[in-house]
């Protein structure tokens, strides 16, 4: 069996505000494998963030355990890369604010950012980059703590449709051969095919586990060729249903 | 984006840099052309004698004025006092301003419990405290120090505080994901990025320790701008009002292009 990076245990989330008391999640149970790349579909306003947030450690459960192995990094919907820092500096944030500003580390985290292509930009500030590349520095300074679990937030419902495929083939390949673990939020079905091992259907609020589907596109990884297989619809077919049945 | 050298620029971009340089000649040689056409216009009606010079005095006498005042070695001792209760007064103010934003932002609960106390001290006119002032500090340069700090600070507070409470939601959510405590936000994310801020309320309390420094002196002082403004007006003596408003225009404006200066070294880099 493979070893768990991530679980949760009938989990239940509440948020209070000084009107009402809201249930985002209840009875919410599932994993996630090393080396695996899950997917996360819902409904809008199903609490897929809240989701994020209670994997990250930054919301305890009202109910139930979330249990991590290991060390995880955010990578959210805008590269958030401090724009009074360069690329170089932005890439080495984690690693400051961990404490794990080593010469080794540092020099680890460069040789990541020279191998997918930011070797040039080192010495930018992020406003002298295009979207999709400040995008990929947002992902290399997620790696840079090396951390065991990704998190990626929408990371990118930002950027425009041909920049976004771009990017997506690109952070797919960057993952996935760095051998990470990732976890995907997304509303887009077709980013969720396109890139993922297992596709997590929530509930609308409180969100429960619907569906845990196993994608079967073998060895294929490249979301712009899943796109062109004739899998690729019959799953977008089945997962438009799930969500809007 | 493609960027080019000089020596590559074409004739259409070449046109383009020579119309800018022109342009702000030109802006420049009519902003120093206004300045000598109302200077001008001011001795002449005075010459003309269309305005009497006892009540609007003129470039020459404040030029007249203020060559006297320097032979009788007044004019630098006069200089000296109220720009060091600026400078002294402005510094605190931000110092201590700066300071107490930074106490707010630590503690939300202080920030609530304080936050009717700043509003009512930003409301209420300082010089209202005049009296006070002078009762407990005296009539020396500690009472237009404390004036002057007084104006200063509740702006230094307000305008820095707003600052670090507008922080990125999405940059402190980075952040907190990367396990950082509040210290390190602080210095890692709030100071940095509210450096622009930090500009704009130094801008700003430029003009408020002018304010407060000239109207310490006008409630109680022996030296200093404000007190030749005030003295000349007991006596009209408008000559000298009039000279000592000149020399405030050319220190203040001398003392907002430093803080443009710091701006440019500091803020390079801000824009998203």
């Amino acid at each position: 069996m493979k070893k768990q990076i991530l679980r949760f245990s009938d989990v239940a989330l509440s948020y209070h505000t000084v009107r009402e008391e809201t249930l985002a999640a209840e009875h919410l149970t599932f994993s996630v494998d090393e080396g695996e790349f899950v997917a996360v579909i819902g409904p809008s306003g199903c609490g897929k963030t809240t989701l994020l947030s209670l994997a990250a450690g930054l919301l305890s459960p009202s109910a139930g355990t979330v249990t991590r192995s290991g060390s995880c990094g955010y990578m959210l919907q805008k590269d958030e890369l401090f724009p009074w820092r360069t690329i170089e500096k932005n890439i080495r944030l984690p690693l400051e604010i961990k404490r794990m500003n080593t010469p080794e580390n540092r020099e680890r985290a460069l040789s990541l950012a020279v191998k997918y292509g930011l070797g040039d930009f080192l010495d930018c500030y992020p406003s002298q980059l295009s979207g999709g590349m400040r995008q990929r520095a947002a992902l290399i300074r997620t790696l840079a703590a090396e951390p065991d679990l990704l998190l990626l937030d929408e990371p990118f419902s930002a950027l425009d449709y041909q920049t976004r495929l771009n990017v997506t083939a690109d952070v797919s390949k960057i993952i996935r051969s760095e051998g990470k673990t990732a976890l995907l939020i997304t509303h887009d079905i077709s980013e969720a095919i396109s890139l993922a091992d297992r596709v997590l259907v929530l509930t609308k609020r409180p969100a429960h586990v619907a569906f845990f589907h196993a994608l079967d596109f073998g060895d294929c990884t490249d979301p712009l060729k899943r796109r062109e297989t004739s899998e690729f619809s019959r799953w977008f077919e089945l997962l438009w249903k799930e969500l809007n049945g | 984006m493609k960027h080019l050298d000089r020596s590559q620029y074409s004739r259409e971009h070449l046109g383009f840099l020579k119309k800018r340089r022109l342009h702000a000649a030109l802006v420049w040689t009519l902003r120093l052309g206004l300045l000598v056409l109302l200077l001008g216009l001011w001795e002449l009606i005075t010459r003309l004698g269309w305005v009497d010079p006892f009540l609007t005095s003129s470039p020459s006498r404040i030029a007249a004025t203020i060559s006297g005042l320097y032979r009788d070695g007044s004019l630098f001792y006069h200089i000296g006092t109220t720009l060091w209760e600026t400078l002294a007064g402005f510094a605190i103010a931000v110092v201590l301003g700066y300071a107490v934003a930074l106490l707010l932002w630590w503690s939300e609960t202080l920030r609530a419990v304080l936050e009717p106390y700043i509003v009512v001290l930003n409301a209420l006119p300082k010089i209202a405290l005049g009296p006070l002032i002078i009762i407990w500090f005296g009539t020396g340069s500690r009472a237009i120090l404390f004036m002057t700090v007084l104006v200063g600070i509740i702006v230094a507070v307000m305008h820095m505080l707003s600052a670090f409470i507008a922080t990125d939601k999405n940059k402190l959510l980075l952040l907190r994901s990367m396990g950082a405590g509040r210290l390190t936000i602080l210095t890692k994310l709030v100071i940095p990025s509210s450096l622009p801020s930090f500009i704009s309320m130094l801008k700003v309390n430029v003009g408020m320790a002018w304010i407060g420094s000239i109207m310490g002196e006008y409630i109680v002082s022996r030296a200093g701008l404000g007190y030749l403004i005030v003295y000349g007006g007991q006596v009209f003596k408008l000559d000298l009002v009039m000279s000592a408003t000149a020399i405030l225009c050319v220190l203040a404006a001398g003392m907002y292009f430093l803080v443009v200066l710091l701006e440019k070294a500091l803020v390079k880099n801000t824009d998203d």
